[in-house]
Protein backbone atom coordinates (compact mmCIF):
# COMPACT_ATOMS: atom_id res chain seq x y z
CA UNK A 1 0.00 0.00 0.00
CA UNK A 2 1.48 3.69 -1.03
CA UNK A 3 0.84 4.87 2.76
CA UNK A 4 2.64 2.39 4.19
CA UNK A 5 5.63 2.24 1.29
CA UNK A 6 5.93 6.05 1.92
CA UNK A 7 5.66 6.24 5.85
CA UNK A 8 9.12 3.52 5.34
CA UNK A 9 10.64 5.64 2.93
CA UNK A 10 10.33 8.72 4.76
CA UNK A 11 11.16 6.55 8.46
CA UNK A 12 14.36 5.29 6.81
CA UNK A 13 15.57 8.90 5.41
CA UNK A 14 14.89 10.22 8.60
CA UNK A 15 17.23 7.20 10.63
CA UNK A 16 19.92 7.49 8.24
CA UNK A 17 20.24 11.61 8.90
CA UNK A 18 20.62 10.56 12.35
CA UNK A 19 22.44 7.75 12.19
CA UNK A 20 24.99 10.25 10.28
CA UNK A 21 24.75 12.50 12.64
CA UNK A 22 27.02 11.10 15.50
CA UNK A 23 26.85 14.13 17.56
CA UNK A 24 22.75 13.83 18.29
CA UNK A 25 23.76 9.79 18.56
CA UNK A 26 26.09 10.84 21.42
CA UNK A 27 23.68 13.42 23.23
CA UNK A 28 20.33 11.44 22.64
CA UNK A 29 22.32 8.11 24.41
CA UNK A 30 23.75 10.06 27.22
CA UNK A 31 20.78 11.92 28.67
CA UNK A 32 18.66 9.77 29.71
CA UNK A 33 22.01 7.83 31.38
CA UNK A 34 22.87 10.77 33.29
CA UNK A 35 19.42 10.61 34.63
CA UNK A 36 20.15 7.02 35.61
CA UNK A 37 23.53 7.93 36.72
CA UNK A 38 23.16 11.03 38.78
CA UNK A 39 19.52 11.13 39.62
CA UNK A 40 18.93 7.83 41.15
CA UNK A 41 21.42 8.53 43.76
CA UNK A 42 19.63 10.89 45.50
CA UNK A 43 16.77 8.94 45.70
CA UNK A 44 17.90 6.48 47.93
CA UNK A 45 17.24 7.36 51.39
CA UNK A 46 13.83 9.26 50.77
CA UNK A 47 11.14 7.76 52.58
CA UNK A 48 8.80 7.73 49.38
CA UNK A 49 10.17 4.57 47.92
CA UNK A 50 8.44 3.10 50.77
CA UNK A 51 6.27 0.15 49.78
CA UNK A 52 8.39 -1.06 46.94
CA UNK A 53 10.50 -3.06 49.04
CA UNK A 54 12.84 -0.10 48.70
CA UNK A 55 14.72 -0.93 44.82
CA UNK A 56 14.81 2.74 43.91
CA UNK A 57 15.34 1.70 40.41
CA UNK A 58 11.72 -0.22 39.93
CA UNK A 59 10.15 3.31 41.12
CA UNK A 60 12.09 5.43 39.08
CA UNK A 61 13.15 3.62 35.55
CA UNK A 62 10.19 3.61 34.44
CA UNK A 63 9.44 7.14 35.05
CA UNK A 64 12.37 7.77 33.29
CA UNK A 65 11.16 6.17 30.18
CA UNK A 66 7.88 8.22 30.71
CA UNK A 67 10.16 11.10 30.51
CA UNK A 68 12.41 9.70 27.09
CA UNK A 69 8.85 9.22 25.56
CA UNK A 70 8.31 13.10 26.58
CA UNK A 71 11.05 14.76 25.50
CA UNK A 72 11.72 13.03 22.43
CA UNK A 73 8.33 14.11 21.18
CA UNK A 74 7.99 17.55 22.13
CA UNK A 75 11.62 17.93 20.14
CA UNK A 76 9.87 16.63 17.25
CA UNK A 77 9.15 19.73 15.80
CA UNK A 78 12.47 20.43 15.89
CA UNK A 79 13.91 18.65 12.45
CA UNK A 80 10.46 19.70 10.87
CA UNK A 81 11.43 23.42 11.34
CA UNK A 82 14.83 22.55 9.88
CA UNK A 83 13.28 21.18 7.00
CA UNK A 84 11.08 23.47 6.84
CA UNK A 85 13.41 26.29 6.60
CA UNK A 86 15.61 24.15 4.32
CA UNK A 87 12.45 23.96 1.63
CA UNK A 88 12.64 19.81 2.49
CA UNK A 89 8.77 20.07 3.97
CA UNK A 90 8.07 22.25 0.76
CA UNK A 91 9.45 19.67 -1.94
CA UNK A 92 7.71 16.62 -0.14
CA UNK A 93 4.37 18.08 0.25
CA UNK A 94 4.21 18.81 -3.64
CA UNK A 95 4.96 14.86 -4.54
CA UNK A 96 1.56 12.81 -4.34
CA UNK A 97 2.77 11.01 -1.19
CA UNK A 98 -0.06 11.09 1.70
CA UNK A 99 0.15 13.77 4.18
CA UNK A 100 -0.04 11.49 7.10
CA UNK A 101 2.63 9.28 5.45
CA UNK A 102 4.33 13.42 5.41
CA UNK A 103 3.78 13.77 9.26
CA UNK A 104 4.36 9.94 10.53
CA UNK A 105 7.55 9.24 8.55
CA UNK A 106 9.78 10.87 10.97
CA UNK A 107 7.87 9.47 13.33
CA UNK A 108 8.22 6.66 13.21
CA UNK A 109 11.97 7.03 13.05
CA UNK A 110 11.65 8.76 16.25
CA UNK A 111 9.79 6.15 17.41
CA UNK A 112 12.61 3.65 16.81
CA UNK A 113 15.30 5.34 18.11
CA UNK A 114 13.24 6.34 21.31
CA UNK A 115 12.64 2.47 22.27
CA UNK A 116 16.43 1.40 21.18
CA UNK A 117 16.98 4.00 23.90
CA UNK A 118 15.04 2.18 25.92
CA UNK A 119 16.18 -0.43 25.67
CA UNK A 120 19.71 0.67 26.42
CA UNK A 121 18.33 2.19 29.55
CA UNK A 122 16.65 -1.35 30.78
CA UNK A 123 19.91 -3.26 30.16
CA UNK A 124 21.95 -0.23 32.39
CA UNK A 125 18.92 -0.54 34.82
CA UNK A 126 19.25 -4.59 35.20
CA UNK A 127 22.86 -4.52 35.56
CA UNK A 128 22.13 -1.88 38.88
CA UNK A 129 19.27 -4.35 39.67
CA UNK A 130 16.08 -3.24 37.92
CA UNK A 131 13.25 -6.44 37.72
CA UNK A 132 12.16 -6.76 34.43
CA UNK A 133 8.70 -8.11 34.44
CA UNK A 134 7.95 -8.89 30.46
CA UNK A 135 4.32 -8.63 30.15
CA UNK A 136 4.33 -5.21 31.99
CA UNK A 137 6.97 -3.35 29.68
CA UNK A 138 5.09 -4.87 26.36
CA UNK A 139 1.92 -3.29 27.76
CA UNK A 140 4.19 0.17 28.89
CA UNK A 141 5.47 -0.06 25.34
CA UNK A 142 2.57 0.52 23.87
CA UNK A 143 1.69 3.47 25.95
CA UNK A 144 5.09 4.98 25.50
CA UNK A 145 4.80 4.80 21.76
CA UNK A 146 1.02 6.42 22.08
CA UNK A 147 2.77 9.21 24.23
CA UNK A 148 5.46 9.83 21.88
CA UNK A 149 3.19 9.84 18.77
CA UNK A 150 0.57 12.85 20.21
CA UNK A 151 3.74 14.57 21.69
CA UNK A 152 5.81 14.49 18.43
CA UNK A 153 2.55 15.20 16.09
CA UNK A 154 1.61 18.11 18.05
CA UNK A 155 5.06 19.67 18.14
CA UNK A 156 5.22 19.07 14.76
CA UNK A 157 2.22 20.85 14.10
CA UNK A 158 3.29 23.92 16.06
CA UNK A 159 7.06 24.13 14.48
CA UNK A 160 4.50 23.83 11.29
CA UNK A 161 2.49 27.03 12.08
CA UNK A 162 5.19 28.92 14.01
CA UNK A 163 7.69 28.12 11.21
CA UNK A 164 10.66 29.82 13.27
CA UNK A 165 12.56 28.75 15.80
CA UNK A 166 11.85 31.70 19.11
CA UNK A 167 7.57 30.80 18.71
CA UNK A 168 8.12 27.19 18.63
CA UNK A 169 11.11 27.08 21.77
CA UNK A 170 8.72 29.19 23.22
CA UNK A 171 5.43 27.35 23.31
CA UNK A 172 7.19 24.05 23.87
CA UNK A 173 9.26 25.12 26.70
CA UNK A 174 6.23 26.43 27.98
CA UNK A 175 4.61 23.40 27.87
CA UNK A 176 7.29 20.49 29.01
CA UNK A 177 7.64 21.95 32.76
CA UNK A 178 4.59 22.83 34.15
CA UNK A 179 3.79 19.21 32.56
CA UNK A 180 6.99 17.52 33.70
CA UNK A 181 6.64 18.85 37.63
CA UNK A 182 3.23 18.01 37.57
CA UNK A 183 3.44 14.44 36.48
CA UNK A 184 5.59 12.91 39.54
CA UNK A 185 8.40 11.80 37.19
CA UNK A 186 11.04 12.83 38.99
CA UNK A 187 9.32 12.48 42.69
CA UNK A 188 5.85 11.53 43.09
CA UNK A 189 3.26 13.94 43.03
CA UNK A 190 1.51 12.60 46.68
CA UNK A 191 4.65 14.63 48.36
CA UNK A 192 2.89 17.78 47.09
CA UNK A 193 -0.22 19.26 48.60
CA UNK A 194 -3.72 17.98 47.39
CA UNK A 195 -4.05 20.44 44.73
CA UNK A 196 -1.34 19.65 42.56
CA UNK A 197 -2.58 15.92 42.86
CA UNK A 198 -5.96 17.41 41.18
CA UNK A 199 -3.92 19.64 38.40
CA UNK A 200 -1.99 16.20 37.57
CA UNK A 201 -5.15 14.56 36.48
CA UNK A 202 -5.47 17.07 34.02
CA UNK A 203 -1.88 16.20 32.46
CA UNK A 204 -1.37 13.71 29.86
CA UNK A 205 1.56 12.77 31.22
CA UNK A 206 0.98 12.43 34.52
CA UNK A 207 -1.45 9.06 33.14
CA UNK A 208 1.67 7.77 31.34
CA UNK A 209 3.79 7.57 34.70
CA UNK A 210 1.51 6.62 36.83
CA UNK A 211 0.36 3.42 34.59
CA UNK A 212 4.41 2.91 34.11
CA UNK A 213 5.46 2.63 37.64
CA UNK A 214 2.53 -0.09 37.95
CA UNK A 215 3.30 -1.72 34.75
CA UNK A 216 6.86 -2.04 36.01
CA UNK A 217 5.53 -3.91 39.11
CA UNK A 218 3.66 -6.26 35.85
CA UNK A 219 0.51 -5.18 38.01
CA UNK A 220 -2.80 -5.10 36.33
CA UNK A 221 -4.82 -4.47 38.83
CA UNK A 222 -6.20 -0.71 39.73
CA UNK A 223 -7.13 2.32 37.73
CA UNK A 224 -3.75 3.59 36.46
CA UNK A 225 -3.87 1.37 33.27
CA UNK A 226 -7.04 1.86 31.73
CA UNK A 227 -7.31 5.20 32.73
CA UNK A 228 -4.03 5.98 31.03
CA UNK A 229 -5.20 4.38 27.98
CA UNK A 230 -9.00 6.12 28.28
CA UNK A 231 -7.10 9.15 28.10
CA UNK A 232 -4.24 8.67 26.01
CA UNK A 233 -5.38 6.95 23.09
CA UNK A 234 -8.05 9.71 22.24
CA UNK A 235 -5.86 11.64 22.84
CA UNK A 236 -3.01 10.67 20.29
CA UNK A 237 -5.99 10.15 17.49
CA UNK A 238 -6.86 14.12 18.15
CA UNK A 239 -3.25 15.00 18.50
CA UNK A 240 -2.51 12.83 15.30
CA UNK A 241 -5.58 14.09 12.83
CA UNK A 242 -4.69 18.00 13.76
CA UNK A 243 -1.19 17.63 12.56
CA UNK A 244 -2.26 15.91 9.45
CA UNK A 245 -4.86 18.95 8.68
CA UNK A 246 -2.01 21.24 9.50
CA UNK A 247 -0.06 19.78 6.92
CA UNK A 248 -2.75 19.60 4.36
CA UNK A 249 -3.44 23.21 4.75
CA UNK A 250 -0.72 25.83 6.11
CA UNK A 251 2.62 26.53 5.01
CA UNK A 252 2.54 29.75 3.71
CA UNK B 1 -7.54 25.94 -26.49
CA UNK B 2 -4.77 23.62 -25.08
CA UNK B 3 -2.99 25.53 -22.28
CA UNK B 4 -0.79 23.11 -20.52
CA UNK B 5 -1.73 26.03 -17.13
CA UNK B 6 -4.75 28.31 -17.54
CA UNK B 7 -5.09 30.85 -14.99
CA UNK B 8 -8.38 32.87 -14.92
CA UNK B 9 -8.72 35.64 -12.61
CA UNK B 10 -6.05 34.31 -9.78
CA UNK B 11 -6.44 36.10 -6.36
CA UNK B 12 -5.16 35.92 -3.22
CA UNK B 13 -4.71 37.91 -0.06
CA UNK B 14 -3.18 37.59 3.21
CA UNK B 15 -4.66 38.88 6.22
CA UNK B 16 -2.53 40.34 9.20
CA UNK B 17 -4.03 41.60 12.07
CA UNK B 18 -7.48 42.61 10.36
CA UNK B 19 -5.58 44.53 7.50
CA UNK B 20 -5.95 42.36 3.88
CA UNK B 21 -3.02 42.23 1.95
CA UNK B 22 -4.15 41.71 -1.67
CA UNK B 23 -0.76 39.42 -3.20
CA UNK B 24 -2.26 38.56 -6.42
CA UNK B 25 -5.46 40.66 -7.52
CA UNK B 26 -7.21 38.61 -10.86
CA UNK B 27 -4.50 37.06 -12.83
CA UNK B 28 -4.85 35.30 -16.21
CA UNK B 29 -3.06 34.04 -18.77
CA UNK B 30 -2.42 30.58 -20.47
CA UNK B 31 1.01 28.97 -21.06
CA UNK B 32 1.27 26.57 -24.30
CA UNK B 33 2.89 23.51 -24.39
CA UNK B 34 6.33 23.01 -24.75
CA UNK B 35 7.95 26.63 -23.97
CA UNK B 36 9.55 28.25 -21.25
CA UNK B 37 7.20 30.74 -19.60
CA UNK B 38 8.80 33.39 -18.09
CA UNK B 39 6.94 35.24 -15.39
CA UNK B 40 8.75 38.38 -14.38
CA UNK B 41 8.57 41.02 -11.98
CA UNK B 42 10.41 42.66 -8.63
CA UNK B 43 10.12 41.11 -5.35
CA UNK B 44 7.15 41.11 -3.63
CA UNK B 45 5.38 41.29 -7.19
CA UNK B 46 3.06 38.03 -6.35
CA UNK B 47 5.31 35.66 -8.88
CA UNK B 48 5.99 32.88 -5.89
CA UNK B 49 2.38 33.66 -4.75
CA UNK B 50 0.71 32.72 -8.14
CA UNK B 51 2.99 29.71 -8.42
CA UNK B 52 2.83 28.67 -4.90
CA UNK B 53 -1.56 28.41 -6.22
CA UNK B 54 -0.88 26.38 -9.34
CA UNK B 55 1.87 24.47 -7.63
CA UNK B 56 -1.09 23.29 -5.12
CA UNK B 57 1.12 24.55 -2.17
CA UNK B 58 -1.60 27.56 -1.36
CA UNK B 59 -5.01 27.84 -1.59
CA UNK B 60 -6.82 29.77 -4.20
CA UNK B 61 -8.99 32.63 -2.96
CA UNK B 62 -10.73 33.42 -5.96
CA UNK B 63 -10.74 32.38 -9.53
CA UNK B 64 -9.89 29.22 -11.26
CA UNK B 65 -6.62 27.34 -12.41
CA UNK B 66 -5.78 24.43 -14.36
CA UNK B 67 -2.55 22.71 -14.93
CA UNK B 68 -2.06 19.77 -17.62
CA UNK B 69 -6.21 19.80 -17.64
CA UNK B 70 -6.93 19.14 -13.81
CA UNK B 71 -8.26 22.01 -11.63
CA UNK B 72 -6.16 22.77 -9.04
CA UNK B 73 -8.62 23.39 -6.59
CA UNK B 74 -10.70 20.10 -6.95
CA UNK B 75 -7.99 17.47 -7.74
CA UNK B 76 -4.58 18.56 -6.10
CA UNK B 77 -3.92 15.28 -5.56
CA UNK B 78 -3.59 14.17 -9.82
CA UNK B 79 -2.10 17.74 -10.23
CA UNK B 80 1.19 17.30 -8.19
CA UNK B 81 1.61 13.90 -9.82
CA UNK B 82 1.93 15.63 -13.38
CA UNK B 83 4.05 18.47 -12.50
CA UNK B 84 7.57 18.83 -10.67
CA UNK B 85 8.07 21.76 -8.87
CA UNK B 86 11.37 23.44 -7.48
CA UNK B 87 11.96 26.21 -5.24
CA UNK B 88 13.80 28.97 -4.09
CA UNK B 89 15.35 26.82 -1.68
CA UNK B 90 15.71 23.88 -3.78
CA UNK B 91 15.12 21.38 -0.33
CA UNK B 92 17.59 18.59 -1.08
CA UNK B 93 18.81 16.19 1.97
CA UNK B 94 21.97 18.27 2.68
CA UNK B 95 22.96 14.45 4.56
CA UNK B 96 21.97 12.13 1.91
CA UNK B 97 24.22 11.12 -1.59
CA UNK B 98 22.33 13.28 -4.66
CA UNK B 99 21.60 9.46 -5.42
CA UNK B 100 19.74 9.16 -2.83
CA UNK B 101 17.93 12.31 -2.83
CA UNK B 102 16.38 11.16 -6.23
CA UNK B 103 15.62 7.52 -5.24
CA UNK B 104 13.64 8.91 -2.65
CA UNK B 105 11.93 11.50 -4.84
CA UNK B 106 11.39 9.21 -7.21
CA UNK B 107 10.14 6.13 -4.95
CA UNK B 108 7.69 8.62 -3.41
CA UNK B 109 6.10 9.57 -7.09
CA UNK B 110 5.01 6.06 -6.58
CA UNK B 111 7.84 4.14 -9.15
CA UNK B 112 8.93 0.89 -8.60
CA UNK B 113 12.99 0.72 -7.01
CA UNK B 114 14.11 -0.61 -10.20
CA UNK B 115 12.73 1.73 -12.57
CA UNK B 116 13.38 4.83 -10.26
CA UNK B 117 17.26 3.26 -10.32
CA UNK B 118 17.31 3.49 -13.85
CA UNK B 119 15.18 7.24 -14.35
CA UNK B 120 18.16 7.98 -11.79
CA UNK B 121 20.96 6.88 -13.78
CA UNK B 122 19.33 8.51 -17.33
CA UNK B 123 18.80 12.12 -14.80
CA UNK B 124 22.43 11.99 -13.69
CA UNK B 125 23.19 11.87 -17.42
CA UNK B 126 21.11 14.59 -18.44
CA UNK B 127 21.87 16.88 -15.90
CA UNK B 128 26.09 16.29 -15.35
CA UNK B 129 25.43 15.20 -11.89
CA UNK B 130 26.73 11.74 -12.29
CA UNK B 131 30.83 12.25 -11.44
CA UNK B 132 29.75 13.23 -8.10
CA UNK B 133 26.49 11.86 -7.62
CA UNK B 134 27.82 9.75 -4.55
CA UNK B 135 28.66 12.20 -2.18
CA UNK B 136 26.36 13.86 0.27
CA UNK B 137 24.56 17.04 -1.31
CA UNK B 138 26.47 19.10 1.60
CA UNK B 139 29.72 19.42 -0.35
CA UNK B 140 28.20 20.44 -3.52
CA UNK B 141 28.71 24.07 -5.27
CA UNK B 142 26.11 26.24 -5.72
CA UNK B 143 25.52 25.02 -9.69
CA UNK B 144 25.80 21.30 -8.62
CA UNK B 145 23.06 21.60 -6.29
CA UNK B 146 21.06 23.74 -8.85
CA UNK B 147 21.19 20.81 -10.89
CA UNK B 148 20.51 18.03 -8.38
CA UNK B 149 17.09 20.29 -7.58
CA UNK B 150 15.79 20.31 -11.02
CA UNK B 151 17.28 16.38 -11.55
CA UNK B 152 14.52 16.01 -8.39
CA UNK B 153 11.98 17.99 -10.00
CA UNK B 154 11.86 16.15 -13.17
CA UNK B 155 12.72 12.63 -12.00
CA UNK B 156 8.62 11.77 -12.36
CA UNK B 157 8.78 12.92 -16.07
CA UNK B 158 6.29 15.64 -15.25
CA UNK B 159 4.68 17.66 -18.10
CA UNK B 160 5.33 21.01 -16.68
CA UNK B 161 8.30 22.34 -14.44
CA UNK B 162 7.39 24.82 -12.07
CA UNK B 163 11.33 26.83 -11.80
CA UNK B 164 11.28 29.52 -8.80
CA UNK B 165 14.00 32.39 -9.04
CA UNK B 166 16.03 29.09 -10.51
CA UNK B 167 19.82 31.25 -10.82
CA UNK B 168 19.15 33.53 -8.32
CA UNK B 169 22.25 33.20 -6.07
CA UNK B 170 24.47 31.48 -9.00
CA UNK B 171 27.93 32.96 -10.98
CA UNK B 172 27.39 33.98 -14.41
CA UNK B 173 28.72 30.86 -15.94
CA UNK B 174 26.48 28.73 -14.22
CA UNK B 175 23.94 30.39 -14.59
CA UNK B 176 24.38 29.60 -18.54
CA UNK B 177 25.11 26.58 -17.83
CA UNK B 178 21.62 26.01 -15.62
CA UNK B 179 19.76 27.97 -19.05
CA UNK B 180 21.04 25.53 -21.43
CA UNK B 181 19.54 22.86 -19.28
CA UNK B 182 16.49 24.31 -19.32
CA UNK B 183 16.09 25.04 -22.99
CA UNK B 184 17.25 20.96 -23.11
CA UNK B 185 14.46 19.94 -21.42
CA UNK B 186 11.95 22.14 -23.07
CA UNK B 187 13.41 20.48 -26.41
CA UNK B 188 12.66 17.44 -25.09
CA UNK B 189 8.85 18.16 -24.48
CA UNK B 190 9.07 19.49 -20.67
CA UNK B 191 6.49 22.71 -20.29
CA UNK B 192 8.56 25.22 -17.89
CA UNK B 193 6.99 27.96 -15.80
CA UNK B 194 9.54 29.77 -13.83
CA UNK B 195 9.66 33.50 -11.86
CA UNK B 196 12.60 35.76 -12.14
CA UNK B 197 13.56 39.06 -11.65
CA UNK B 198 16.65 39.02 -13.70
CA UNK B 199 15.84 40.63 -16.98
CA UNK B 200 18.32 39.08 -18.59
CA UNK B 201 16.89 35.64 -18.00
CA UNK B 202 13.88 36.52 -19.13
CA UNK B 203 15.03 37.78 -22.24
CA UNK B 204 17.21 34.92 -22.93
CA UNK B 205 15.92 32.28 -21.58
CA UNK B 206 11.89 32.91 -21.97
CA UNK B 207 9.35 32.19 -25.19
CA UNK B 208 7.29 34.27 -23.63
CA UNK B 209 7.23 36.62 -20.94
CA UNK B 210 4.49 37.76 -18.24
CA UNK B 211 5.34 40.74 -16.33
CA UNK B 212 3.30 41.19 -13.22
CA UNK B 213 3.34 44.09 -10.47
CA UNK B 214 1.50 44.65 -7.14
CA UNK B 215 0.10 41.44 -7.80
CA UNK B 216 -1.41 42.23 -11.53
CA UNK B 217 -0.42 41.50 -14.71
CA UNK B 218 1.28 44.74 -16.94
CA UNK B 219 2.36 43.01 -19.96
CA UNK B 220 2.95 39.70 -21.70
CA UNK B 221 4.21 38.42 -25.25
CA UNK B 222 7.36 37.40 -26.47
CA UNK B 223 10.51 39.44 -25.02
CA UNK B 224 10.71 40.66 -28.89
CA UNK B 225 7.32 41.33 -29.23
CA UNK B 226 7.04 42.66 -25.85
CA UNK B 227 10.04 44.95 -26.72
CA UNK B 228 9.09 45.98 -30.08
CA UNK B 229 5.73 47.23 -29.46
CA UNK B 230 5.58 48.46 -26.08
CA UNK B 231 8.66 50.23 -26.60
CA UNK B 232 10.34 50.06 -29.69
CA UNK B 233 13.87 51.32 -30.56
CA UNK B 234 15.28 54.14 -28.22
CA UNK B 235 17.37 56.77 -29.23
CA UNK B 236 19.41 58.00 -26.72
CA UNK B 237 20.21 62.18 -27.31
CA UNK B 238 22.71 64.75 -25.22
CA UNK B 239 22.85 68.29 -25.63
CA UNK B 240 24.21 71.37 -23.86
CA UNK B 241 21.32 72.03 -21.48
CA UNK B 242 22.85 75.41 -20.57
CA UNK B 243 20.62 77.50 -22.95
CA UNK B 244 17.36 75.09 -22.36
CA UNK B 245 18.56 73.59 -25.50
CA UNK B 246 17.22 70.42 -24.11
CA UNK B 247 13.18 71.39 -24.30
CA UNK B 248 13.79 72.75 -27.96
CA UNK B 249 15.03 69.56 -29.23
CA UNK B 250 12.40 67.97 -27.73
CA UNK B 251 10.09 70.09 -29.13
CA UNK B 252 11.05 69.25 -32.28
CA UNK B 253 11.55 65.99 -32.13
CA UNK B 254 7.91 65.49 -30.47
CA UNK B 255 6.45 66.49 -34.17
CA UNK B 256 8.66 63.54 -35.88
CA UNK B 257 6.34 61.29 -37.42
CA UNK B 258 8.59 58.44 -36.21
CA UNK B 259 9.23 59.26 -32.18
CA UNK B 260 6.11 57.80 -30.06
CA UNK B 261 7.49 59.96 -26.94
CA UNK B 262 10.42 61.67 -25.63
CA UNK B 263 11.44 61.27 -21.88
CA UNK B 264 14.40 63.96 -20.63
CA UNK B 265 17.27 62.50 -18.27
CA UNK B 266 19.41 64.14 -16.49
CA UNK B 267 22.61 65.73 -17.35
CA UNK B 268 21.05 66.86 -20.72
CA UNK B 269 20.33 63.26 -21.84
CA UNK B 270 16.73 62.93 -23.91
CA UNK B 271 15.89 59.48 -24.55
CA UNK B 272 13.31 59.35 -27.84
CA UNK B 273 11.44 55.93 -28.43
CA UNK B 274 10.95 54.88 -32.03
CA UNK B 275 9.33 52.14 -34.39
CA UNK B 276 12.58 51.28 -36.13
CA UNK B 277 16.33 53.09 -34.95
CA UNK B 278 17.28 52.84 -37.87
CA UNK B 279 14.70 54.59 -39.82
CA UNK B 280 14.08 56.90 -37.70
CA UNK B 281 17.84 57.99 -37.21
CA UNK B 282 18.35 60.08 -40.27
CA UNK B 283 15.33 61.98 -40.16
CA UNK B 284 15.90 63.17 -36.72
CA UNK B 285 19.25 64.34 -37.63
CA UNK B 286 18.01 66.16 -40.30
CA UNK B 287 15.31 68.04 -38.14
CA UNK B 288 17.96 69.15 -35.62
CA UNK B 289 20.14 70.48 -38.06
CA UNK B 290 17.60 72.49 -39.60
CA UNK B 291 16.47 73.97 -36.44
CA UNK B 292 19.62 75.07 -35.78
CA UNK B 293 20.76 72.79 -32.55
CA UNK B 294 23.49 70.90 -31.88
CA UNK B 295 24.07 67.82 -30.13
CA UNK B 296 27.11 66.78 -27.44
CA UNK B 297 26.04 62.68 -28.06
CA UNK B 298 23.75 60.60 -29.69
CA UNK B 299 23.19 56.79 -29.75
CA UNK B 300 20.97 54.17 -30.91
CA UNK B 301 19.98 51.27 -28.13
CA UNK B 302 17.61 48.64 -28.38
CA UNK B 303 15.37 48.25 -25.81
CA UNK B 304 15.51 45.69 -22.93
CA UNK B 305 12.26 44.29 -20.74
CA UNK B 306 13.38 47.00 -18.38
CA UNK B 307 11.93 49.79 -21.05
CA UNK B 308 8.98 47.60 -20.99
CA UNK B 309 8.87 47.72 -17.04
CA UNK B 310 9.20 51.12 -17.19
CA UNK B 311 7.02 52.40 -19.79
CA UNK B 312 4.03 50.40 -18.00
CA UNK B 313 4.78 51.15 -14.78
CA UNK B 314 6.87 54.34 -14.28
CA UNK B 315 9.28 52.42 -12.50
CA UNK B 316 12.37 50.75 -13.20
CA UNK B 317 12.82 46.84 -12.36
CA UNK B 318 16.61 47.46 -11.79
CA UNK B 319 15.79 49.44 -8.67
CA UNK B 320 13.72 46.60 -6.74
CA UNK B 321 15.65 45.24 -3.50
CA UNK B 322 17.39 42.17 -3.45
CA UNK B 323 15.51 40.82 -0.69
CA UNK B 324 13.93 37.21 -0.93
CA UNK B 325 11.23 37.52 -3.19
CA UNK B 326 7.11 36.83 -2.19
Amino acid sequence: MKLVIDIRLLAWRRSLQLLRNPVWLFVSLTVPLLYLALFTPLLKDLPVTGGLGGNVLDEFLPGILALLAFTSGANAGFSTLFELQAGVVERFRVTPASRLALLLGPLVSGMTSMFIFDLVLLVVGIAFGFHVHVLGLLVLAVLLALFYLTMAAFSTAVALLTKEITGFAAIVNGINLPLMLLAGVLLPISLGPAWMGVLAHFNPLYYLVTASRTLALDSFSGNALWQAFAVLTPLCALSLAWATRVYRRAVA
Amino acid sequence: MGGVIEAHELRKHFGSRGKLVEAVRGVSFEVTKGEIFGFLGPNGAGKTTTLRMLTTLLPIDDGQARVAGLDVATAPARVRERIGYVSQLGGADMLATGRENLMLQGRLYGGERVEVASRVEQLLGLLDLASFADRQVKTYSGGQRRRLDIALGIVHEPEVLFLDEPTTGLDPQNRANLWEHVRALRDRGVTVFLTTHYLDEADALCDRVMIIDDGTIVAEGSPRELKRDIVGDSIVLRVDDDDGWLGRVEAVLANAPSVRSTVPGEDGQLRCYVDDGAVALPDLLRRIDAANLGLKAISLSEPTLDDVFLAKTGRSLRDGGEDGGS
